[in-house]
């Protein structure tokens, strides 16, 4: 080893380059408050070797991204570990950014000759906040996919040059394959070659300046090394950020927000937690002051941080003698961090008014309430003063009753019954309506509809108000042809230009039952389009005159024909079912289960998510980790157990040493 | 990061205002020991991650092959099927072809199209009645026996069942050119 590393001496320059690098007096000594610079390399570190490493696994296409993901997140051995270091290797990276400047703000570690220095870690806060907001779209799932939109949207606004811009990051007029593409390009190869570059001149300012020192002159006079008095504190601190990574990733994975679906409107869009302050910000900029919100107020936040060393020129480094730059930072970061949390907190979609909360709605069953679609779309035609309340809370029960499952939602769809998007202008009587609602046989004998007895008059009355408030822009053409349908029994009409469905089992499962949904969307989707039949939470036992059972199977306690441990059997044995529909047993059953995939009611996407919902509502995680390596909270146990070891040991001898020499 | 260098460390104890050379070594060794550890701890599951896949098994599954109720006795019949093939995360709905030899309502001979010897498809000569393939003329009775040519094995047989009068068929590939039949 010595020989070779002299012949290595003697043709490259290791001992001078370590010397520069690694020599130094810290003025005031080795302390922990230095430690947020390398705690960032270290971070770097991971953020490259677990971005490679994913590489091995991720495909940046929109068919498979999401898919290869959950590959590698539940099939590869420690994938979920890799992911996880990654995921939670990005959140750390801003934490300790913010720490870090902050540490340098305080002790004025900015000033001359420390600009560029500044500036150049101002360059890497921008990459690291970029590569935070590329990163999260490239699995390609509801949370990046709807971050991306309206990410790419907020360029869309800058004057002038807006749709130019959108176009540009998109690679088009809108979301997809190409922007996917362009975000991997960013994600993977531009923006970490230029921060590792950035990193590098950082360093090299930062070793030629040397440690700035505490400002108090009296506690200077003290120093220390920096090698290895001050590296070994930062090796200490590193090896905690680490130990805390794998503890998140083994207990508190990266949240499953289900693959991309640009058609549901149920989702509702939220940026990762460090754009959130922008984000409530946004709200407050609408109309034409909107680029005062997407553009003005991020390019002058960047400005602020950038020219710090530029306006604040005082050598007064002492933080006591600086009350007009302590206060103004402490009221920005004030701002940031308030506005995190109220953004955190709140509603998507703005203002209060606009967010259609009726007040005691019925079961939407553990999933977020008030994440339903928006209320503008379904009313329209209605009163230009905006919709009535009683219309808004009918509309809710017509979501959440799963009236929407068969009838047409928004005046689209619609394959089992008839379409009611012109319903008020079809010439009905509220009477006619309530009595349909109360018992859909008085109208039509073999009527396979469900009799919606157990709704109060008060209930059943802001239905009809809803259905009312339907009329077809335009009015006059009613569309009549649906309705034939109603009066079909027991034999379901396939919407026109579908095959007609093959039933239940028969069929192959479809695309859906390959993909890992999230089960809390699920349960949203599960309120509006299963709930009626299938009951609150799938445990009612709702009745089916007609059918062999008498009632329409529970999903909670689900079947054990359909049941199985393994998800993905689990979720294809209930994926025939819902792709194809099925008859239920019997001489004449008054329901039966529709297609949702062979008729297009439900994208792939959401058939997906709502497996995850019954999956989970029988104990079944739909992301079961089928492959870890070593279970996660024994990687963490041995993890933990030696570098715990490793300090105790450290400590003790440490405590030896110092005794013996100063004996 | 070098700085375990041996080189540097003996520059550094060498200077002169080091005391407590004990004291340095220790904290050096002491940041040795912490890197290595979390190295480690990083290196364990990279390498698992790589070698994880090599040995999964595919997973066999019975697919529901129509055509079967209506096939003649002692008749081989190519019967077509669609089936989801899964690899790693790509999920693909393929045709396979299975030659099926129906011997009673319940009982079936079904081979795998693929000749035993290079991997070709073969095809069914109803007047000599045999499986002929025609890449290297390798010759095979109804029985799957091997009648001439190069063959080293009898055709591979599926494992299949029926249910209710269906025919399910449980898909395989066999290694070419042995004369055991080894799964893929």
């Amino acid at each position: 080893m010595g020989r070779i590393g002299e012949w290595v001496g003697l043709r490259w320059p290791v001992k001078p380059v370590l010397r520069w690098f690694l020599e130094e007096d810290i003025p005031g000594g080795p302390t922990y408050a230095y430690v947020f610079g390398s705690s960032l390399l270290f971070i770097f570190s991971i953020q490259v070797v677990t971005g490679i490493w994913q590489l091995l696994y991720y495909v940046p296409s929109t068919d498979h991204a999401y898919d290869s993901v959950m590959y590698l997140r539940t099939y590869v051995s420690f994938g979920w570990l890799i992911h996880g270091l990654h995921y939670w290797g990005a959140n750390a990276f801003v934490v300790l950014l913010a720490t870090h400047m902050a540490r340098v703000f305080i002790w004025g570690a900015y000033k001359k000759p420390r600009e560029l220095t500044w500036l150049l870690g101002s360059c890497l806060m921008l990459l690291v906040l970029s590569l935070t907001f590329m990163g999260a779209l490239l699995p390609w799932d509801e949370l990046g996919y709807w971050a991306g939109e309206v990410g790419t949207n907020m360029a869309g606004t800058v004057p002038l040059a807006g749709d130019f811009l959108r176009r540009l990051w998109r690679g088009g007029p809108t979301m997809g394959q190409l922007t996917l593409s362009r975000f991997f390009f960013l994600h993977v190869a531009v923006l970490p070659a230029l921060a590792a570059f950035f990193i590098v001149l950082h360093i090299i300012a930062f070793r030629q300046f040397r440690n700035l020192g505490p400002w108090q002159r009296e506690k200077e006079r003290r120093t220390g090394p920096f090698w290895p008095d001050q590296v070994l504190k930062d090796m200490v601190f590193a090896s905690i950020i680490f130990l805390i990574l794998v503890g998140l990733c083994a207990f508190w994975p990266a949240p499953i927000t289900g693959p991309a679906d640009p058609v549901d409107n149920t989702y509702q869009p939220k940026p990762e937690w460090c754009f959130l302050f922008l984000y409530q910000a946004l709200k407050a900029f609408t109309g034409r002051w909107e680029p005062i919100g997407t553009l003005l107020l991020p390019a002058a936040l960047v400005l602020i941080v950038f020219l710090l060393p530029f306006y604040d020129r005082r050598k007064e480094r002492n933080p006591h003698k600086r009350p007009m730059a302590m206060t103004l930072a402490g009221m920005l970061g004030a701002f940031v961090v308030g506005f995190t949390i109220w953004g955190y907190y709140s509603n998507p979609g703005g203002s209060p008014s606009s967010s259609p909360v009726a007040p005691g709605q019925q079961g939407s069953p553990a999933g977020p309430p008030a994440a339903f679609g928006k209320a503008p779309e379904a009313t329209k035609g209605a009163e230009p003063t905006g919709p009535l309340p009683e219309v808004q809370v009918g509309e809710k029960l017509f979501r959440s009753q799963g009236c929407a499952a068969c009838h047409a939602v928004n005046g689209q769809g619609g394959a089992v019954g008839p379409d009611l998007s012109n319903e008020g202008g079809a010439g009905r009587s509220r009477e006619w309506l309530t009595a349909q609602i109360r018992d859909p046989k008085s109208h039509y004998a073999g009527s396979i509809m469900p009799a919606f007895a157990q709704l109060n008059d008060q209930q059943v009355r802001s239905i009809v108000d809803y259905m009312m408030s339907l009329t077809a822009k335009g009015g006059g053409a009613s569309s009549a042809p649906g309705r034939a349908a109603v009066q079909l029994a027991p034999g379901i009409e396939p919407a026109a230009g579908v095959q007609p469905p093959v039933v239940g089992k028969e069929g192959a499962p479809g695309r859906a039952a390959g993909i890992v949904g999230n089960a809390k969307h699920g349960a949203v989707l599960f309120a509006e389009y299963c709930q009626a039949c299938h009951g609150l939470e799938g445990g009612d036992n709702v009745p089916n005159p007609g059918s062999e059972a008498g009632k329409v199977p529970p999903l909670k306690d689900i079947s054990r024909a359909l049941f199985d441990k393994n998800p993905d059997v689990f979720a294809q044995n209930m994926d025939r079912l819902i792709q194809h529909g099925a008859v239920p047993a019997g001489e004449r059953p008054a329901l039966q289960m529709p297609s949702f995939g062979d008729t297009h009611s439900l994208t792939q996407q959401q058939i997906c998510q709502i497996e995850a919902y019954v999956l989970a509502l029988n104990g079944v995680d739909r992301a079961l980790i089928r492959n870890p390596g070593v279970a996660p909270p024994v990687f963490f146990g041995i993890t933990a157990g030696l570098i715990a070891m490793a300090w105790l040991t450290l400590v003790v001898w440490g405590v030896r040493i110092r005794r013996s020499s100063t004996a | 990061m070098g700085v375990q260098d041996a080189g540097g460390r003996e520059e550094h104890d060498k200077a002169p205002d080091v005391v407590q050379s004990g004291r340095r070594a220790f904290l050096k060794k002491s940041f040795g020991v912490l890197l290595g550890l979390v190295s480690a701890a990083i290196a364990w599951p990279m390498a698992g991650s790589l070698v994880s896949p090599l040995y999964r098994k595919p997973k066999l599954h019975y697919t529901k092959v129509p055509g079967f109720g209506s096939m003649p006795i002692g008749q081989p019949v190519k019967l077509s099927f669609s089936d989801v093939v899964v690899d790693a995360y790509m999920r693909e709905q393929e045709t396979q072809d299975v030659w099926a030899i129906k011997k009673s309502a319940t009982e079936v001979t079904v081979f795998s199209p693929i000749c035993t010897h290079l991997g070709c498809h073969y095809s069914w000569h109803p007047q000599s009645r045999e499986f002929i393939c025609p890449c290297h003329a390798s010759v095979f009775a109804v029985s799957g026996q091997v009648k001439g040519g190069p063959a080293p094995r009898a055709l591979d047989t599926l494992q299949y069942k029926i249910e209710n009068g269906e025919l399910w068929v449980q898909w395989q590939r066999f290694l070419p050119g042995t004369s055991e039949k080894i799964p893929v």
